[in-house]
Order: structure tokens, then sequence, then C-alpha cells
């Protein structure tokens, strides 16, 4: 009797799990091998969505701007959270006001942030051109050597990186994480390997390091689901893909396809890959750091 | 042997550099890297609230500066003139007002349910909300769109709201069970004993226990629901229904290039969530509190 109330409690769980992550990839992985535009029925055409995927440059470019950011921004993520956490973890003053300084980019609703980064960005009057004309001391809004501003949203290059620098900013949650897990380390552990005569570098390597590592490959599996997806209001608001399709991520290109082209058969498919990839990248992480650590232990 | 030998308890404290002297300059040196950290995270906020007092004639600053001349508070006023923003802002208020207790019902109910069940019934349902952790939303969301027309739910507010009344997210449930098998089950047996039944017992043991679980859930699906874009964005189609952020956008679309007043906009926006953050800050944030959200 009691048993039953439980599952009577779990019901609604129960029924989000169904109906908002197995039956919608049940959905993606039938629609992904038909021609639907949501208009008419469902079309079967077997593979042919995925031989065309083969052959779309569009897809490769924003699988390849995808994998390019989250190459470049879960180490930049990672790394971030535990340079802050080391920093901010232990209790003195001013350190309330400097953590919630650190989470607050965090908070900020996407729309609000993304808006906030182009202004940022903005190769004329930006706040972030003014400081860097501030420091080079040319008073034109040019940077000298460039004869004019820099236009962070301009070249594809520069765009790629600028998405990632702006989102760099949104690392409240791992720097939580790891802010918790640090202190939880004993505080005894540090004190008898001091007396040992470790010096601070060996007691963070040696010490803190791997007691943390099981966070830092939870932070890195994390981020980098995230980075899958968090760059698409970016890539809307700030960058619209470009220039010259550099921030054409994928899921903004899926999104392009389903909600502008009514592919749905061809976005479904693509969500596919893209589930597919992020499903690799993290099992790599898994591997390489189960090798690390039977490497370390032998 | 003599004491001194080994280092003083204060040395640990800073970077580990012995003591005297070194320990000060070690102090000093990390109170100058918080002062810094806090400034760069803090620095794109400022610049967000500054540029939205700039004055709407005014043509924009070639310069840097920090703070704009003259202040004024005029495209706050702007804002709600060009778009039905109180309209905008009651939905969004609306959605929060229902999926954050939602939220909190249905996530605690599965939690409780989940750490009470047998080991056989629990493993597998923590495995399966692991799995769906793992899952990019953004590769499911084609086909929600669909599910929800099934519902019948496009095009309201109800769409949003939905997810809220069944579980909200696998991550919140997960931090809840976590907070809830953390609860001896003494206490969960004696109460039953005494002829409770399993809603009483969670009602009156087991949610007073996991309050700091249950504040930060709170939070963070509060920010969640008010923040959303790209959800009403591809579920919502009629203005009337558009939410904040939504709204924003629209802002940027009728004048891309009026700064002070876009970012006016993210102000109106942004506010309410930093209110809240602010009020809730000390469970997240303070020592050994975060033990309790993330459920260690």
């Amino acid at each position: 009797m009691y048993r039953f109330q439980l599952v009577l409690m779990l019901v609604p769980y129960l029924a989000g799990l169904a109906l908002l992550y197995v039956v919608p990839a049940l959905l993606a992985a039938g629609v992904a091998f038909t021609d639907f535009d949501a208009l008419s029925p469902p079309r079967w055409i077997g593979l042919d969505n995925f031989r065309r995927m083969l052959q779309d440059d569009e897809f490769w470019n924003g699988l390849r701007a995808s994998v390019v950011f989250v190459v470049l921004a879960v180490p930049l993520r990672v790394a971030g959270a535990l340079g802050l956490a080391l920093l901010l973890y232990r209790s003195c003053r001013g350190v309330t006001f400097a953590r919630a300084a650190v989470y607050l980019p965090t908070v900020v609703p996407d729309v609000a942030y993304a808006l906030l980064w182009l202004h940022i960005f903005n190769p004329l009057y930006g706040p972030l051109n003014g400081l860097m004309v501030l420091f080079t001391g040319s008073f034109d809004g040019t940077v000298p050597g460039s004869a004019r501003p820099t236009g962070w949203l301009l070249d594809p290059t520069a765009a790629q990186i600028a998405v990632v620098v702006m989102l760099a900013w949104t690392i409240g949650e791992g720097f939580v994480l790891l802010m918790a897990a640090l202190q939880d380390v004993p505080r005894e552990l540090h004190e008898s390997a001091a007396i040992d005569g470790a010096g601070a570098w060996q007691r963070f390597s040696l010490l803190t390091l791997p007691l943390l590592a099981p966070f830092l490959l939870l932070l890195a599996i994390r981020s980098t689901i995230w980075s899958f997806q968090a760059n698409f209001v970016a890539a809307v608001i700030v960058t619209r893909g470009g220039p010259y399709y550099a921030t054409s991520y994928l899921p903004y290109w899926i999104y392009l396809n389903a909600a502008e082209y009514q592919r749905f058969g061809y976005a479904a498919a693509m969500m596919l890959v893209m589930l597919v990839a992020t499903g690799l990248i993290v099992a790599l992480q898994v591997g390489a750091s189960q090798r690390w650590r039977a490497a370390s232990v032998a | 042997m003599r004491s001194a030998s080994i280092p003083d308890r204060r040395s640990l404290d800073g970077f580990g550099l012995g003591t005297g002297a070194e320990a000060w300059r070690g102090a000093v040196v990390r109170a100058v890297a918080m002062a810094c950290a806090a400034a760069i995270f803090i620095l794109p906020l400022v610049w967000m609230f500054s540029a939205s007092l700039r004055p709407p004639g005014l043509p924009p600053p070639i310069r840097f500066e920090l703070w704009p001349p003259e202040p004024t508070l005029a495209n706050y006023s702007a804002i709600f003139g060009l778009l039905p923003l109180g309209r905008y802002a009651l939905n969004s208020l609306t959605v929060v007002t229902a999926a954050v207790p939602l939220t909190l019902l249905t996530a605690s109910w599965a939690g409780f349910a989940m750490a009470q069940l047998p080991r056989r019934v629990r493993g597998p349902l923590v495995a399966v909300s692991v799995m769906s952790l793992l899952v990019p939303v953004m590769s499911l969301w084609l086909t929600r769109f669909l599910v929800f027309k099934w519902l019948g739910v496009l095009d309201s507010l109800l769409a949003l709201i939905v997810p809220a009344a069944l579980g909200s997210s696998p991550f919140y449930v997960l931090i809840l069970y976590w907070a809830f098998t953390r609860i001896p089950a003494e206490l969960f047996e004696a109460a039953r004993v005494d002829g409770c039944g399993a809603v009483r017992i969670w009602w009156s043991i087991g949610l007073p226990l996991v309050r700091p679980a249950l504040t930060a859930v709170g939070v963070l699906s509060f920010v969640y629901y008010w923040s959303s874009f790209v959800d009403p964005m591809l579920y919502l189609s009629d203005q009337a229904n558009y939410t904040l952020p939504v709204a924003l956008r629209t802002l940027q679309q009728l004048h891309p290039s009026r700064w002070s007043l876009l970012m006016a906009g993210c102000v109106v926006v942004t506010l309410p969530v930093l209110l809240v953050f602010g009020l809730a800050q000390r469970h997240f944030l303070q020592e050994h509190r975060g033990s309790g959200w993330l459920g260690r």
C-alpha cells in the first residue's frame, strides 16, 4: 500500500521522462528516415537524408564549427572553474562577494546576455574596443597598426573566438561544484602533507588534483554536452551564423533547416548525428580518464 | 624536536608560503587576485547597466566611458512605450508562478519516492535520469514540438509550463533524490509504523529536512523558466503570449542599433533573476552549504 503511494508520487516524473525524452528521441529516430514538412504526412525515404548529409557542405561546416567550439571551450571552462574555485574556496574577508560576482553572469538570461555581448563587441562604440583603445593609446577609435577598429564579429576566426570568449563568463555551475568538492577535502590531509615537507605545488598535484579528478571528469562531460548546444542563442542573436557561416554551429543549422526550410526529416537526421557526436566525445573523455587512472595506479 | 619546525596553521591558509612576511605577501597576492576576478566577472554587467542610462538622443560614445554623462532613466520609459512590455512581463510572471511550485512539487515527489523504493527499482531510475542528463536538449526540441502539438498545448503558455508538471528536469529530481537519501531511513520507518501515508511523510518529515536542496531547485528552476528563450521562440507564435526574453529579441529587431534602449531591456529582463539569486546566494555560495544541494 505504502509502496503503491510512492509509485503514484513518481508518476508525473515518469510521464515527463517518457514525453520529454524517450518519445522525442524515438520520434527523432523515426523521422530521420523520412521526408517530412509537417504539412503532409511523412514519407519513408530510407537513408536518403544521411546520404544528402554527406554531400552537404553546410552540414560539414556546422559540425566542424561545433567541434572547434567544444575543443576550445571545454578546457577553458574546466580550467577557469578550477582556478576560480582554488582561489575562492577558503573563507576570508570579501570572499562571499567575490563568489557572488563570479556566479552572477551565469544567471543572466541567455538573450540579455547575448545582446549585452553584441554591444560589447561593437567595433565602433563597444566598450571592449574602447578599453583596448584606452590601453593602446590611440584616440580615433582605431587600433594602432590595423588602421581600423578590431571587428570582433567581422572576421570568421575572430568571430569563432569571440563566441568562445563571451560564453567563458558563464562558468558558475562548475565553479560551485569544484568549490564544494575542494571544501570537502579534509584539512588534516593538507596539514600532514605539509608537515611531511610537501610544497604547495606537490600538495596540489599529488593530493588535491587526484581527489578532484572525478569532479573534473563530470565537469568536462557536462561542459561538452553544454558546448554542443549553448552557442545556439549566441548564433541567433550575436553572429546570425556568420560571418561566412563561421558560427553556423550544428544546432543553428538544424534550426534553420527545420524552422525556416521545413525540412524536418533532414533536421532530425542531423540531430541524431549530433547526439552520436556528443556521445563519442563523452566516451573519449571517460576512456582517457580511465587510462590516466590506470597509469597513475601502476 | 622543536615545535617551531611544524608550519603553523595559518601559513596553510595562504598559498602555502612559509611563515611571517611570506605568508603576509601570499595573503596580499590572493586578495588582489580575488579583486581582479570579481572585477572581470562583474564588468559586463556594469557595462549593461551604464549603457542603459545613456540619454536616448546622444550619439554613441567614441571613447571608452564607464559612466554616461547625464545618466537618465528615459530608456526605461521608452521601451515600455515601444512594446507591450507589461503584458509580456505578466506572461513571464504567470509562467514562473505556475512552473516553480509545480517543479518543487513533482520533482520532490519523484526524488522522495526514488529514495524510498527498493534498490532494484531505484537503480534503473537513477541510471535513466543520469542518461537523460547526457542528452543534449537541443537535439530533442524538434520532436518535442510534435509531442506538444499532440498534447494540444502549442501556442499557449501551457507549452512552457507542462514540463514543470512532469518533474521539470532529471537534474532537479536527482538533486532532491540525493538529499532525501541522506535522511536516516529509521525516521521514515518510525512514521510508517505510526500509520502515516507516503504523502504525509513526504510533507512533514521529508521536506523540512531537505530545505537547502529545495531552495536550490527553487532558485535554479526560477532562473530557468524566467530566462527560457528557445522554448517560447519555438512553441509560441501569437505575440500576445510572448514572454520577456522573446520580447527582448523583438526589441532588437525593431531597433538593432539603439544600444541604450536595448541595454535597458536587458536590465529589465535580468533584474528579477539577480534579485532572486541575491536573496538565495548564501545557500549556494557559503562554505559547506554547497554540499547540501550537490547532495554529498
